[in-house]
């Protein structure tokens, strides 16, 4: 599905990916954890084709397809779904507008039929009620005063809405209390299947306890220094990065 | 010393060609009143006081605060004459292009700025409702319209308004009596063709509303095709104790259109006038909103919308007089500017001594898309009462890089995001123009525009 290899990028002068490597396969999810500055959001970016970044060596393919010749849009329509840490506000945007945009502009690259109203109506009923959320925020502009909680819900709700084949989920659980965090970990589960992928990028293990990943990789320095299964999350959570980055040192 | 002197001569020259212009606009037409015998001599000597004005008012150069960044010369180059004769070849076919589908309304059809008969369709008008035209008005019954007519926009209004006063052949009467009330909104086509040579048409309206009356006018000012004209227009409201206008306007001229227009409210008591202005249209606008209370707890609400691009003009000027305790007015204006696209806002919000309790609000918001755009934005709040609740703001921005790639990274290309952020900065504009079917025409005309405007 995903084939990160050597990854450099910078950001202004600063080199924060040194050579990372991944790769996803079909189906699985892959938690991503580390101290603050280890680089996880740079990667999350650098991969949906946020401005501000430069890539200076190595590459990122989705299903064979070189990511980094397209802008944000066509990986979008690609299948690549990014859950913002901080979702950002639009004023004035409708929220069903907005989905139905993005929607269509997707399934019209793919050569598929814009979705008729009564469809959408019902797909989009059916992933509220998962999320728990209201009916009355597809009325509401995009994230427009809406709590942390809701933003984040809403964030998974576009990715039930979007259908995407790699789904990168950039600190979802941060300002997440637990009933909260259930309800988004039950959103994203919902989700699983054989040919959707994710990534969970994460600094606390409490989210993998709900998401549970296939592979647990901890990131420092902007490489990837330890992989394993979900035992190395607990690992960390018990011992923290501190020793992680001992080990490295050492 | 050459360069100072032809600084002092090319201004004076300027100057000498516009003053020749308005002689020609504003004298010609006179007599033709005057001619037929049926003007009230009141009126006639209204006119002639304006005329006068129009004489011996200092022109307007680039010095006068006015019109600083609205310059004359391109309007005086066009050598606009007066239209004289009304246009009576239009069918009812010809104007289906310009209506907006679905709206349900009272239609009142002027061209080049004469009433006509032929393409309105009123339908039954509640009683207490009179729509007609002024010249008609004035030939039947002109002291319905004394009063009103001229008294609003009389003496200290601008140049152009003079002008109107001085030139006016025909024009809208809407009169509403004492507790009439208009469920149905009214709207007014105001059409432009163009003639063989460029024309000005200096229609005057008129809409009074007696005590406790209520009606929604909705003002669309369109042309056939890209024709070359000028409209100098005036419209004069007032609005008796207790009267509520909702009035839109949504200029959406012809991108060679020139338009001039004065509205000239006057509101009494408790009165409420509730106006949103759309300016789309036309290569060179200026709008004058101008109000004045004669009772207490009256309210103004002025809100607009503009976008300017290539070769474009779009000036809106307010003037909001607070010389009564306890009335509010707010102004709210937002533009969006692309290409080489020009506005001007200034708001002028003036607070009398005698006026506490006085609630003034004004903001203009800006979005520039282009480094070749550009707006010129000056609030003013003069208030000289101690017990008031006044602010203002201005901002010019661009589109947050944040706010785009959000909506690119959910597969929506970078054209169609800029049109959806755009569009949502002039939303709550675009929703307090009343009728929905009003609303989803105004936003897919601004959406059109937009989707032509040039990326940078």
């Amino acid at each position: 599905m995903l084939s990160v290899k050597g990854l450099k990028a910078n950001v202004g002068d600063e080199e924060i990916l040194r050579g990372l490597d991944l790769e996803v396969k079909p189906g699985e999810v892959h938690a991503i954890m580390g101290p603050n500055g280890s680089g996880k959001s740079t990667f999350a970016h650098v991969l949906s084709g946020r401005e501000g970044y430069e890539v200076t060596a190595g590459s990122a393919e989705l299903e064979g397809t070189n990511l980094f010749a397209l802008e944000p849009e066509e990986r979008a329509r690609l299948g690549l779904f990014l859950a913002f840490q901080y979702p950002v506000e639009l004023p004035g945007v409708n929220n069903m507008y907005f989905l139905k945009a993005a929607l269509n502009a997707i399934r019209k690259s793919r050569g598929e039929e814009e979705l008729d109203a009564v469809s959408f109506m019902r797909r989009m009923k059916e992933r509220l009620k998962v999320l728990h959320l209201d009916d009355s925020l597809l009325k509401r502009p995009v994230n427009f005063g809406f709590s942390g909680g809701e933003k984040k819900r809403n964030e998974i709700f576009q990715m039930a809405m979007l259908e995407p084949k790699l789904a990168i989920l950039d600190e979802t659980d941060s300002g997440l209390d637990i009933d909260a965090l259930r309800i988004v970990a039950d959103g994203v589960n919902a989700l699983r299947g054989p040919q959707r992928s994710m990534i969970v990028v994460t600094h606390y293990q409490r989210l993998l306890d709900y998401i549970e990943p296939d592979h647990v990789h901890v990131l420092a320095k902007g490489r990837i220094i330890r992989s394993g299964g979900k035992e190395l999350a607990l690992e960390l959570e018990e011992k923290g990065y501190g020793w992680i980055a001992d080990g490295e040192a050492a | 010393m050459s360069a100072a002197a032809n600084s002092s001569r090319q201004p004076t020259e300027a100057a000498e060609a516009f003053a020749g212009w308005l002689r020609n606009l504003g004298g010609d037409a006179a007599p033709e009143t005057a001619g037929t015998g049926s003007g009230p001599t009141w009126l006639a000597t209204e006119r002639q006081q304006a005329a006068e004005r129009v004489r011996t008012q200092a022109v307007p150069t680039g010095k006068s605060e006015d019109w600083r960044y609205t310059g004359l010369r391109a309007l005086i180059e066009q050598g606009f004459v007066q239209a004289d004769e009304p246009v009576t070849a239009l069918t009812v076919d010809d104007i289906d292009e310009v209506l907006v589908p679905g709206l349900e309304a009272h239609r009142v059809v002027l061209v080049n700025g004469r009433y006509a008969e032929a393409l309105c369709d009123l339908g039954t008008l509640p009683r207490g409702v009179r729509i007609g035209s002024l010249r008609g008005m004035l030939d039947s019954d002109p002291d319905a319209v004394r009063g009103v007519l001229t008294q609003i926009a009389g003496e200290g209004s601008h140049l152009f308004a003079a002008l109107n006063t001085a030139a006016m052949q025909d024009g809208l009467v809407v009169l509403l009596e004492r507790a009439a009330l208009l469920e149905r909104p009214i709207e007014v086509i105001h059409l432009s063709v163009g003639m063989d040579e460029p024309r000005v048409a200096q229609p005057r309206h008129l809409i009074s509303l007696g005590e406790g009356a209520q009606a929604q006018v909705i003002e669309r000012y369109v042309s056939l095709g890209d024709a070359l004209y000028c409209t100098n227009s005036v419209l004069e409201v007032a609005l008796g104790r207790d009267a509520l206008l909702k009035h839109a306007r949504v200029q959406q001229e012809s991108r060679n259109a020139f338009h001039i227009t004065g509205l000239y409210l006057s509101q009494d008591a408790n009165s409420r006038y509730a106006g949103v202005n759309i300016g789309l249209g036309g290569t060179w606008a200026r709008t004058d909103l101008v109000t004045r209370f004669s009772g207490e707890h009256a309210e103004c609400d002025l809100q607009g919308l503009y976008l300017a691009g290539d070769k474009q003009l779009i000036d809106y000027h307010m003037d909001v007089r607070h010389g009564l305790p306890n009335c509010s007015s707010r102004e709210r204006f937002k533009g969006i500017l692309y290409g080489k696209g020009r506005a001007v806002f200034d708001g002028l919000v003036y607070v009398a001594r005698d006026a506490q309790k006085t609630d003034a609000n004004m903001s203009n918001r800006n979005l520039i898309l282009s480094p070749n755009a550009e707006v010129d934005t000056k609030p003013q709040l003069e208030i000289y009462a101690d017990d008031v609740k006044c602010s203002h703001g201005t901002t010019v921005g661009q589109i947050e890089p944040e706010m785009l790639f959000y909506l690119r990274s959910r597969g929506i290309s970078a054209a169609l995001a800029r049109r959806m952020l755009c569009l949502g900065f002039a939303g709550e504009i675009i929703d307090a123009l009343g009728p929905e079917a009003l609303r989803d025409y105004v936003a897919e005309q601004v959406g059109a525009r937009l989707e032509q405007a040039p990326l940078d």
